[in-house]
């Protein structure tokens, strides 16, 4: 496809079909199928460890699928800025990305507000009135992300709270819902966050049946606004217990 | 035993592996049935009156935890004890902190606490030892007394309205640190037991098991009053710095605070409680099986030392029964 | 980072010259490292490396790119490092920024040799695809999770290990191609290229407190320096890179002497790597 020289100049255009794929799926086409083969519904298996870190008061890791995050937990410690005596204690969050976590390197660049979402996610559940004067800081790192980040994260930052020994109401759990055309696919991978069509993230604390944060984006019916909260609710009951399982397996393992 | 990141040949791994479990069926099993996670419901007779203590609270009638720990029951108060948490103080412990700033008639002193502690000027015992009140002159030698980063040994005195402690330090005993090393390990390995000093005196070393998590091994000085050697000390300083090479600590007690504090390190890596009796037993299994101080750190020591305590334990139990 | 008092410096120092550290160890010997290949999967090669309380990670991605026009024989290799927030609060925000600067221009300068890509620890021109069109850009990121002194030489050691555990595809570049264009290439995912890692230097850090130099410094050992020199050796003996890390100013002849230290101990650095990168590799293989 060259130009030749003196003939009138030829649009050259790339043949960019090869290069993007068509959509995978189109409206009210019902056999989609999910990349690692989950159900709809299905969320990913969660494998959680804490005491990841040692030198942190509190730590957790936690692999959803192919999304992998630590978070370490330091304090409560006497807060260093000049501060007005304050009743409650203060929560400091902060969620960055390594350079190696996503597919192109060196993106990433939603973490900024990831850091405020978390904030806002845990204080409902953590008791701040118990560590006045004093701050606690939580910083998450994601190691490789997969999609769903902020839930995982969320989810897994509340663990290490717990083993940091922080008072709290409950342990916070966190899930999200996709939707894609006609469907709601919960806990999306990294592709089907690319097609979505709206989202919904949760986090609530399931003994308490209370919902810390919620955010919403696309176009939603109040029917669909049901069936998607139902599904996140007993999505973030069934992992909350997973979180507990694993809790009590590390306290059994360091009683003496 | 937090996560010990140490390379365990497959052999080292099932020895350690039993040797853990061995010692965990040995601990009391009434304890598993106590232990709860956060939003737990902690079983109470709702019927007696009961007091609500640290580490719950009330939800729909209900009483649930508010942290992972334990639940203990002390006559009607039932409260939860964190496995893991920060430093609790009570008053009369002995701690050992590090000045974070000298400032106004008082020091601030870091306790691996939420907050420092504060040791004022006046709960110190001056060099004389005459009681007398403090004189603007003493308030401009605080430095020469404790200056920033010193190592200090004092006891709880009591809680100020806002949550902070305040320390002091009026026996002969307490004051600052010098020639040896400190080590920190998490504070609930250090039990509440009645000595907390511990003079070693077949290797001339002293030993502070502080219940802040602060631990402090280092040559014996004889219980002199802090003040009078930092007048000996001043006076030292302005001697020529080489003849500091012979204030050096001698090479086999520089061993043996080693060897100790290696011992400590390896407790604490373990995850088992620390007194003084474990740690010289600890020093005597290293001398025994000859094995180099540095390689107290290594994977085949601290197996031994699981193997020994699980050994140790299941003993005292039968000795019990 | 925590501050030391007179005392407890004193007994440092004493220790260093009496060839006893506070952990039992001599002057010139290491903790014991421990190496993990294959840590992050949907990289080329991974590894992470314990060395006592440090904890590092570093990860190597390879990404088809164009080669700069002055040296169009030559593939592309870029080294950064992170000091995540999890190892200390301090580096949270702008706090880690000055270490990771100085960390990363310190690793650049000991692996990729000198302007000319001579004396490099990994050769660039293995690199390259189509001289001048296509050529491998070799992201190589290091990231610090827990800091107890002496990063530099844990990070030099996690890249050797993840660069021996990189694979990169084999690309096939298509036949038909004129000089003005870019040419099709079909990465495979089949097969892979290993690295020949023999000849990546390894980094020695001498800290000098006192009068005597020592290796692997903890942090605490490090917050007593005089001054500090990390040298980078290879196998062949030859020094690949040196970088002086502040402090007082140092009489040429210690910095000699600290090189031949360097070749000393760096003999006894590599075989001990080498053996537990091997060992790793095959933990990895069987799991």
């Amino acid at each position: 496809m060259a130009a030749k020289p003196g003939s009138a100049p030829v649009t050259y255009s790339p043949n960019l079909g090869q290069k993007t794929r068509p959509p995978i799926f189109k409206d009210n086409d019902l056999d989609w199928v999910r990349p690692d083969g989950r159900g709809f519904h299905q969320c990913r298996p969660a494998f959680f460890r804490t005491g990841a870190v040692n030198s942190a008061s509190g730590s957790a890791y936690a692999e959803l699928g192919s999304t992998k995050v630590i978070v370490s937990v330091f304090g409560p410690r006497e807060s260093k800025k000049a501060m007005m005596y304050s009743d409650t204690g203060r929560l400091n969050c902060n969620v960055s990305y390594t350079t190696f976590a996503t597919p192109v390197r060196g993106q990433g660049s939603d973490h900024k507000e990831f850091s405020s979402m978390l904030h806002k996610a845990l204080e409902g559940a953590i008791m701040l009135e118990t560590f006045p004067k004093t701050t606690v800081d939580v910083f998450a790192l994601v190691l490789e992300s997969g999609g769903s980040d902020l839930p995982v994260v969320i989810s897994c930052a509340s663990l290490a709270l717990a083993d940091a020994g922080i008072m709290m109401y409950d342990l916070v759990a966190a899930v999200s819902v996709s939707c894609l055309g006609k469907n709601l696919v919960i806990d999306p991978v990294l592709e089907e966050e690319s097609y979505q069509d709206g989202s919904l993230m949760l986090t609530c604390m399931p003994s308490r049946y209370e919902v810390t944060q919620l955010t919403f984006t696309g176009e939603w019916s109040t029917p669909e606004i049901n069936e998607a909260m139902q599904l996140c609710l007993d999505a973030c009951n069934k992992l909350g217990k997973v979180m507990r399982t694993c809790l009590k397996e590390a306290a059994s393992a360091s009683q003496e | 035993m937090r996560g010990l990141q140490l390379p365990l040949s497959q052999t080292q791994r099932i020895r350690l592996q039993r040797a853990l479990e061995k010692l965990q069926s040995l601990s009391c099993k009434a304890n598993s049935d106590a232990s709860v996670t956060v939003a737990d419901t902690i079983p109470v007779n709702y019927e007696d009156a009961f007091l609500k203590g640290h580490g719950t609270t009330d939800l729909n009638g209900d009483l649930v935890a508010t942290v992972c720990g334990v639940v203990e029951r002390i006559n009607k108060l039932v409260y939860v004890r964190a496995l893991r948490a920060r430093y609790k103080p009570e008053v009369g412990d002995i701690v050992v902190g590090r000045v974070v700033e000298v400032s106004q008639k008082r020091w601030r002193l870091e306790i691996n606490f939420s907050l420092d502690a504060i040791l004022m000027l006046s709960s110190m015992n001056m060099p004389d030892g005459i009681q007398r009140r403090r004189t603007a002159l003493d308030e401009l030698n605080m430095r020469g007394i404790f200056e920033e980063n010193d190592v200090v040994c004092a006891e709880v005195r009591n809680f100020q309205h806002d949550g902070s402690l305040q320390l002091q330090a009026r026996s002969q005993k307490y004051g600052k640190l010098e020639k040896g090393q400190l080590l920190i390990v998490d504070p609930y390995l250090v039990k509440k037991s009645k000595q907390h000093f511990h003079h070693l005196e077949q290797f001339g070393i002293d030993l502070i098991l502080g219940r802040n998590g602060f631990i402090w091994v280092g040559e014996h000085v004889e219980a002199r009053d802090s003040m009078v050697v930092d007048q000996a000390n001043s006076s030292e300083q302005s001697m020529v710095p080489e003849e500091k090479s012979q204030t050096h600590t001698p090479l086999e007690m520089r061993q043996n605070i080693c060897r100790i504090s290696n011992a400590v390190r390896v407790l604490s890596a373990l995850g088992f409680s620390i007194d003084s009796d474990l740690i010289l037993e600890t020093v005597e299994l290293s001398s025994t099986v000859k094995i180099d101080i540095h390689d107290m750190l290594g994977s085949e020591f601290h197996v031994l030392v699981a193997e020994r305590e699980a050994e140790r334990r299941s003993l005292m139990g039968k000795r019990k029964r | 980072m925590v501050g030391l008092s007179v005392g407890e410096k004193h007994f440092i120092q004493g220790g260093i010259a009496q060839d006893l550290r506070s952990d039992g160890r001599k002057r010139l010997t290491y903790r014991p490292i421990y190496v993990e290949t294959g840590v992050i999967p949907q990289a080329h090669g991974s590894a992470r490396v314990r060395l006592g309380a440090t904890d590092v990670i570093a990860s190597v991605k390879a990404e088809l790119g164009k080669p700069s026009a002055l040296q169009p024989d030559k593939g592309k290799i870029a080294i950064y490092v992170d000091c995540s927030p999890t190892a200390a609060p301090m580096f949270e925000g702008r706090g880690g920024e000055e270490l990771s600067t100085e960390l990363s221009v310190a690793l650049q300068r000991c692996l990729l040799g000198g302007k000319s890509g001579a004396g490099a620890g990994i050769d660039p021109t293995s690199l390259v695809v189509v001289e001048g069109k296509v050529c491998w850009d070799l992201y190589i990121d290091g990231l610090v999770i827990s800091s107890d002194g002496n990063l530099l030489d844990a990070l030099a050691a996690a890249i050797k290990a993840a660069l021996s555990n990189t694979g990169i595809p084999k690309v096939d570049v298509a036949a038909e191609t004129t000089s003005d264009e870019q040419p099709e290439v079909n990465i495979s995912d089949e097969e892979f290229l290993q690295f020949d890692t023999s000849g990546i230097p390894v980094i020695v850090t001498l800290t000098k407190v006192g009068r005597h130099y020592i290796v692997d410094a903890t942090s605490e050992e490090e917050s007593q320096m005089s001054s500090a020199v990390s040298i980078s050796v290879n196998r062949k003996g030859h020094i690949c890179g040196l970088t002086k890390r502040g402090g007082v100013g140092l009489d040429p002849s210690i910095i000699l002497d600290m090189i031949s230290v360097a070749k000393h101990v760096s003999e006894q650095l590599i075989n001990k790597l080498d053996s537990e990168i091997a060992a790793a590799e095959a933990s990895e293989e069987e799991s």
